[in-house]
């Protein structure tokens, strides 16, 4: 019993610890990061000051603003002219919030305690599974393709090899030296058997040499591709933004992922914790350090801005549809086989194509019919040192 | 003896089942493989993503060195103020006329980098805003406010991103040129 009473005082401090942590800071909606771009308590940023902004002005008119500001300003509102022409011409952003977002916003202006610093409240996580389900059917479309593609790989085969190996020796072992099994068909069904297993696995895992399809490393953070360039219709070249002049597509920067996370801070399947180590990178300066999938080996020349500028290549043609990918999969094995069989099949693109004016001859030939075609293999694309030098 | 012949055989099939068992295994997706002349396929240079030993923070693609400019670039000369983007607008000059070729590669460019948000008609109802992901109303390009800045004005905008911050600075993916060629196309070509 004295226990119990012992601990009732110490669980009253702590609440009263409580208590006074949370009245201590001013906790601002998820929204006002938006607002923060422009507008601050206490000082003119692009916007005007906002502390008592809603003693200035009716809520109602408040609301209007918010929304769309200049409807306002071209109906003749005399104090939206007056707020518009006192800060240099620069309309305000739409907002599309809801009555209660604004409401948040106001409240949190009103209770504003100029001697506390601001915390930002984390924006409630919505990890929506109509997404997931919607897609079903195109992901069985992907994970079709991509047993495909993984079913030539080789497995883990070295147990295999093993296992084969030491039945063989037994298998000989019996027949010529133990003799414990007199029924001779057995040693020659496990001897032929081992052969053609272990030469399978010795031809697979040869060919498989030097090849990484099917590489699908863990990356730093949760990129979807399948979320921005399928979902969102972003355009590869947003990001990488070299392919088209430079022999690297190139990984793009932080900078360009806050293009978009400055405003967006929480994602529809990883909700905020992947966005927030993107955040996190542009404010510390601490590269990601994303895996790199495709790599071709160092004694390969290869140029992105050729084959897409050029040769009017689509990315997927090589790297698969990486707009239904959660996961960046390497499809096609990058071997030198590949790249031979592309460059005898594919014609040249002659046709608008200021890279290749210069090749009249050719050009010359296709039209007097000589030639029905003009492949990368006839200019010289497989010649050993356009890749190798 | 035959009894013996039988459990021979229970075993020899059992062997082949743990085999195959085995070789249905997949190969771990971290792993890249095996190559032949490992010393031909990884490069002994550091490579420009890659992470360097030589420096403190491991940073194989550094900055330039405070104070310098790499040959033959022109560092932007104006800050992100509202009084610089106006001397923006004054002293830049859009070396383009709207000609074919350039409202051409400014359409492309419009359409790879602006046209997300602002929407393949300028209006600011690009994919990522009517579908609510982006909260912010972008700016129509179409209003007069954008129309009547003069052309510097935009691509300092272009360049530094706006002064609220809500659009971020695209100077590092769109080459100068091709910024100008994104105003032409801005002023003349949206409709």
């Amino acid at each position: 019993m004295r226990k119990k009473i012992f601990i009732i005082p110490v669980f009253f401090v702590f609440f009263l610890f409580s208590l006074i942590d949370t009245s201590a800071q001013n906790v601002a909606p998820p929204e006002w990061q938006q607002c923060m771009a422009c507008h601050a308590l206490g000082k003119k940023l692009i916007g005007p000051d906002l502390v008592g902004i809603t003693d200035r002005r009716s809520e109602e008119w408040i609301y209007k603003f918010i929304r769309n500001s200049q409807e306002m300003i071209q109906a003749g509102d005399p104090i939206a002219v007056q707020v518009w022409e006192e800060h240099n011409k620069i309309p305000m952003t739409n907002f599309d919030f809801t009555d209660d977002q604004i409401k948040g916003i106001l409240d949190f202006i009103k209770a504003y305690d100029p001697s506390q610093p601001v915390e930002i409240a984390q924006a409630p996580t919505t990890v929506s599974d109509t997404v997931e389900k919607a897609e079903t059917a195109e992901e069985a479309e992907l994970d079709q393709f991509l047993y495909k593609h993984e079913k030539y790989g080789p497995g883990n085969t070295r147990p295999t090899f093993i296992v084969f190996l030491i039945l063989l020796i037994i298998a000989v072992a019996d027949l010529a030296f133990i003799k414990f099994i007199r029924a001779h068909f057995i040693h020659y069904i496990v001897i032929l058997v081992s052969i053609f297993v272990m030469g399978e696995i010795v031809y697979v895992e040869a060919k498989a040499l030097g090849r990484q399809e099917g590489y699908s490393p863990d990356q730093p953070v949760w990129f979807s591709h399948k979320v921005h360039a399928g979902q969102n219709h972003i355009d590869c070249l947003y990001c990488h933004s070299t392919a088209m002049e430079s022999k690297s597509a190139g990984i793009p920067g932080i900078n360009v992922c806050m293009n978009c996370h400055n405003v967006v801070k929480s994602g529809k399947i990883t909700g905020t914790e992947e966005i927030a180590k993107v955040v996190e990178a542009w404010n510390t300066g601490k590269p990601i350090e994303w895996v790199r999938v495709h790599n071709l080996p160092d004694h390969v020349f290869f140029s992105h801005a050729q084959h897409v500028n050029a040769g009017k290549r689509q990315c997927q043609e090589c790297h698969g549809p990486v707009e239904k990918m959660d996961r960046i999969v390497q499809v096609e094995n990058l071997g030198m086989g590949w790249c031979i069989h592309c460059h005898r099949r594919t014609p040249v693109q002659f046709k608008e194509n200021s890279f290749y004016q210069e090749y009249t001859r050719f050009k010359e030939k296709m039209e007097s019919g000589e030639m029905s075609r003009v492949t990368v293999d006839d200019i010289g694309g497989n010649n050993c040192q356009t890749c190798h030098y | 003896m035959k009894l013996k012949i039988e459990k021979n055989k229970i075993l020899f099939v059992m062997l082949i089942g743990i085999g195959l068992v085995f070789s249905a295994c997949h190969r771990d997706n971290n792993s890249t493989g095996q190559a032949y002349f490992p010393d031909m396929s990884y490069s002994y240079a550091f490579e420009t993503y890659g992470s360097s030993p030589n420096f403190s923070d491991s940073i194989q693609m550094l900055m330039p060195v405070e104070g310098t400019i790499p040959r033959e670039m022109i560092p932007y000369q104006f800050g992100k103020t509202f009084q610089e983007q106006v001397r923006a607008g004054q002293e830049l000059v859009n070396p383009y006329t709207p000609d074919e070729a350039v409202m051409k590669r400014g359409k492309e460019q419009y359409t790879i980098f602006c046209s997300n948000c602002h929407g393949v008609s300028g209006k600011g109802d690009g994919y990522l805003v009517t579908s609510k992901l982006f909260t912010a109303q972008p700016v129509s390009l179409l209003s007069d406010y954008v129309q009547s800045k003069p052309d510097g004005e935009i691509f300092h905008v272009i360049t530094l991103g706006s002064l609220s911050t809500l659009m971020g600075a695209h100077g590092s993916q769109i080459k100068p040129e091709d910024r100008w060629k994104i105003v032409t196309y801005v002023k003349n070509g949206l409709k």
